[in-house]
């Protein structure tokens, strides 16, 4: 054969390749105004910087070959943003983007070069799960676990996953190790499908309740954004990356300061009330900190009562953990616990910098906690917490009580602890106290009441903390911007280069 | 059109209901303020609509998850 034939062969081979599942089940998936898998990867990267890995790939099984173009995980490299990722997009033409043989060994190669090599990867899911018939009886067995690393999360660089489409199989296991995990409504991520689920449980199964974007961003907290398109998904995916570095032995992204930013923290008194009874949603002070137009909230719908969110300051990036009084009183229950150890993992295991603001009256207290272990979540977090290493700032704004004050980075659980003069510390409300300690209700003996009130509310504030040295300094709301910046600048870890020592790196994320 | 119960995430008591039968209200916007843990604590209607029946009354002891309001969204 000449060369000239070799190369038609070559081109003839691409061709067929890049044509994925077929002109019609392309042409099916636009009209729904689906992008396909090779249109999303277009999204994702900037232009003309994508590398296929794998094109050419298809299944080991030799009847199936000619209709397994890429064996149906299209893999590669290329930039975003100028910075280098890889990625894995999921062709729904090609056998339903089902698992396989030889499409795992690309999964577990963009894994390998990521990892050792300092990119993000990123998978874009929509899959059906384990391929027929090549799954089936000890011979399909026999081809399973191979490798024992399949899932293993290190967390040497970042993971995203988007969750585009029915999501069974390897979109759903890489999305529950995924540092980020963005869902478009109308998606569906569960172990089986509704309608495999509603055959083995022999009811009808709605496919929305089984898997869909409220249950993962309001009640498993498994998906921390939901968005309509494909393109608000990949949007999010390169937001997100913008606040991380590339890997764990690199500080986090430097960007432009916008302008406007001192002149927004003046806002805060507006926002915040003196009187502790009155909530205010948190989100608004966490704005005006926050560089203009930087603030990325993760799990939003998801255990309210605590926002987490990244953000930049001066530039840099910081994760920020505040209670939200606006939901449940700021009262931490089992949800804001998951949260806050996944934010701590995140930030710990990306070199960045930790900010709590305080201003809860403790965790959720009642039987639907203690039925979902409170306990444990209290205290994993509290472990996961001794073993951050990046720097941790502690603003305690206004309530602190209870042993939740430790888990907001209380006493040396925090690098700096810093309080405003509305801040009000001790084990819980006074007026619950008064009744708790000395058995005095307002109704029964005002006098005495009102005496004691008084007593236990003095000894709650910022003065007595600031005075035995446990918060380093007490300052203007309205100056916790500028505290922050020097705060953290202070702290920077200079003789690691700003690189933690990731002891949080293989905890998981989801619980 | 659905008709949605709007319910208290804390246990509590009512301190102030803040809409009326009729009353158009938006997403996220208070319907009831719960008094509890000494605070005043909002119930939030989770999508706009018109509010179709008030379920409780002012000083009314409240649990998790029990309705407040009635919403036609």
């Amino acid at each position: 054969m000449t060369i000239e034939a070799k190369l038609n062969e070559l081109a003839t081979r691409k061709a067929k390749a890049l044509g994925m599942g077929g002109a019609e089940k392309l042409a099916n998936r636009r009209a729904e105004g689906n992008l396909n898998a090779r249109e999303r990867i277009d999204a994702l990267l900037d232009a003309g910087s994508y590398v296929e890995s794998g094109l050419y790939a298809t299944s080991h099984i030799q009847e199936v070959r000619e209709k397994t173009p890429a064996d149906g995980k299209i893999a590669g490299y290329g930039k975003i943003d100028g910075r280098s990722a890889a990625v894995v997009s999921n062709d729904m033409t090609v056998m339903g983007a089902s698992s396989s043989v030889v499409n795992g060994k690309k999964i577990r190669h963009m894994r390998e070069v990521a990892s050792k090599n300092g990119m993000p990867l990123i998978f874009l899911g929509e899959s059906t799960g384990a391929r027929m018939p090549d799954r089936m009886g000890a011979q399909g067995r026999a081809i399973l676990g191979q490798d024992p690393a399949e899932y293993q999360r290190l967390r040497q660089s970042p993971w995203v996953s988007a969750l585009l489409g029915s999501c069974y199989g390897s979109s759903t296991w890489y999305a529950c190790m995924s540092d980020f995990v963005v869902m478009r409504k109308g998606a569906q991520m569960a172990v089986a499908s509704s309608r495999v689920t509603s055959m083995a449980i022999n009811q009808p199964v709605d496919a929305e309740e089984l898997g869909g974007w409220k249950l993962h961003c309001e009640t498993t907290g498994l998906a921390d954004l939901a968005v309509d398109s494909d393109e608000q998904a990949i949007a999010a995916i390169k937001r997100f990356l913008s606040y991380l570095p590339s890997h764990h032995n690199e500080p986090s992204p430097e960007h432009d300061v916008s302008a406007g930013a001192d002149e927004n923290s003046k806002k805060i008194l507006d926002i915040v009330p003196a009187d502790g009874s009155k909530v205010y949603d948190v989100r608004k002070v966490v704005a005006t900190i926050a560089d203009p137009g930087s603030v990325f909230e993760t799990k939003a719908r998801f255990g309210k009562s605590l926002s987490t969110s990244l953000i930049r300051l001066q530039g840099r990036t910081v994760g920020i953990l505040a209670n939200n009084p606006m939901f449940k009183g700021g009262a931490i229950d089992v949800d804001a616990c998951n949260k806050a150890i996944s934010f701590l993992v995140l930030c710990d295991s990306f070199n960045i910098p930790i900010v709590f603001l305080v201003d809860q009256p403790g965790f959720l207290i009642g039987l639907e906690g203690e039925r979902r272990a409170a306990p444990s979540k209290i205290i994993n977090w509290m472990n996961a917490l001794s073993l951050v290493t990046v720097p941790k700032i502690s603003v305690i704004m206004r309530k602190s009580y209870g042993q939740a004050y430790l888990n907001m980075g209380g006493g040396r659980n925090s690098d700096e602890v810093i309080c405003w003069p509305t801040a009000d510390l001790g084990f819980m409300a006074p007026e619950v106290s008064v009744n708790v300690l000395y058995g005095v209700k307002k109704e029964e003996d005002p006098a005495r009441y009102a005496e004691l009130l008084q007593q236990v509310t003095r000894d709650t504030s910022a003065w007595n903390l600031a005075a035995l040295y446990e918060t380093h300094d007490v300052i203007d709301p309205r100056d916790t911007r500028s505290c922050l910046v020097s705060m953290l600048d202070v702290h920077r870890k200079r003789m690691g280069s700003e690189v933690g020592r990731h002891l949080l790196s293989n905890w998981p994320t989801s619980y | 059109m659905a008709d949605t119960k709007v319910v208290s995430e804390v246990t509590g008591s009512v301190w102030k209901v803040l809409v009326a039968v009729g009353d158009s209200v938006e997403a996220d916007s208070p319907v009831v303020l719960i008094e509890s843990m000494k605070m005043e604590i909002p119930v939030l209607a989770p999508d706009s609509g018109v509010v179709t029946e008030i379920l409780v009354a002012t000083g009314d002891p409240i649990s998790e998850g029990q309705a407040v309001i009635a919403l036609k969204t």
